[in-house]
């Protein structure tokens, strides 16, 4: 893994980088609606949001939706940024790479 | 989805599939744009009938049921955004766009009704045509849709031909203008929109 030492570990992780494409192109994104996107297990999933919150990569709201309970979820400004970083660098080592 | 390391193209390859899978999900249905075409098209030809085959003098009555279909598209609307687990920049600016365009027709409606009076229909057609243009064309920008580009700009070519037409046929410049611009886009994204479902 030392090819990687410049990519995020936070990001470098095939649920939370899925996490974070998907909500890079959306607005906010409920909690099921991630899980049906991204495949996963509720538990797992509830995990990794919570280490991309930590992180500060994204906002999660709890609410109240027709007396159900709601998880929303959107992308930060640090989140944006990191992203972004992470792709340059991937490019940059696959360039590399070839 | 599993929660470990991955190639740097697997990585590429994850967010590519991911945006593509947010992005079909965003796909306009065309269900408003076929309710109010049909609407439109059914006001502009009723009125033309009432008119010229029955005499009838309250003709322009048949455009209240704009009302019912303004009413629907509330309830729609409502029952739609309380159903969406996801919220996206195109939907929020789209309905900015049709937003504007009732607000502009509402204004255009009551300043000419007021300034030019009685022969107030030679002006409104073609100004109502050229603002029906407006949020065709930029729904078509915004979805990348070619046929509601066309369709806004054929609004506009119908707002030049109504100055040039006589006035008891002026009515039917809607009928055709949304037929181009809400009803065949509208078929085509519905059709577009069940394929992406599939």
């Amino acid at each position: 893994m030392s090819d990687f030492k410049e990519l995020d570990p936070v990001l470098h992780s095939q649920l939370r980088l899925a996490v974070i494409s998907l909500l890079i192109s959306v607005k906010e994104a409920e909690f099921t609606y991630i899980k049906e996107k991204t495949g996963s297990t509720a538990g797992n999933l509830s995990v990794q949001l919570q280490k991309l919150k930590d992180a500060g990569y994204i906002e999660i709201v709890k609410q109240y939706k027709d007396n159900y309970p709601q998880t929303i979820c959107r992308i930060t400004k640090e989140g944006i940024d990191a992203f972004e970083i992470y792709v340059k660098n991937l490019q940059s080592y696959l360039k590399v790479k070839k | 989805m599993q929660n470990e390391e991955f190639s740097g193209q697997a990585g590429l390859d994850l967010i590519q599939s991911m945006i593509n899978k947010a992005r079909n999900q965003f796909g306009e249905n065309g269900h408003l744009y076929l309710v109010w075409g049909w609407t439109i098209l059914f006001c502009s030809v009723s009125q033309f009938v009432l008119k010229h085959f029955f005499d009838y003098q309250k003709h322009y009555l048949v455009w209240m049921i704009t009302w019912l279909t303004l009413a629907y598209q509330i309830f729609y609307i409502l029952k739609y955004k309380r159903k969406e687990r996801v919220k996206t920049y195109t939907r929020d600016i789209l309905r900015q766009v049709w937003f504007v365009f009732a607000i502009l027709m509402i204004l255009c409606a009551f300043i000419i009704g007021r300034t030019v009076g009685v022969d107030s229909e030679k002006t409104l057609t073609p100004v109502f045509l050229s603002l029906y243009g407006m949020p065709s064309f930029l729904s078509g920008k915004i979805l990348q849709f070619k046929p509601l580009e066309i369709g806004g700009m054929t609004c506009w070519l119908t707002a030049i031909v109504a100055l040039f037409i006589p006035q008891d046929f002026l009515v039917l410049m809607f009928g055709l203008a949304v037929i181009v611009a809400w009803i065949i886009p509208g078929y085509l994204l519905q059709r577009k929109y069940k394929r992406e479902l599939v």
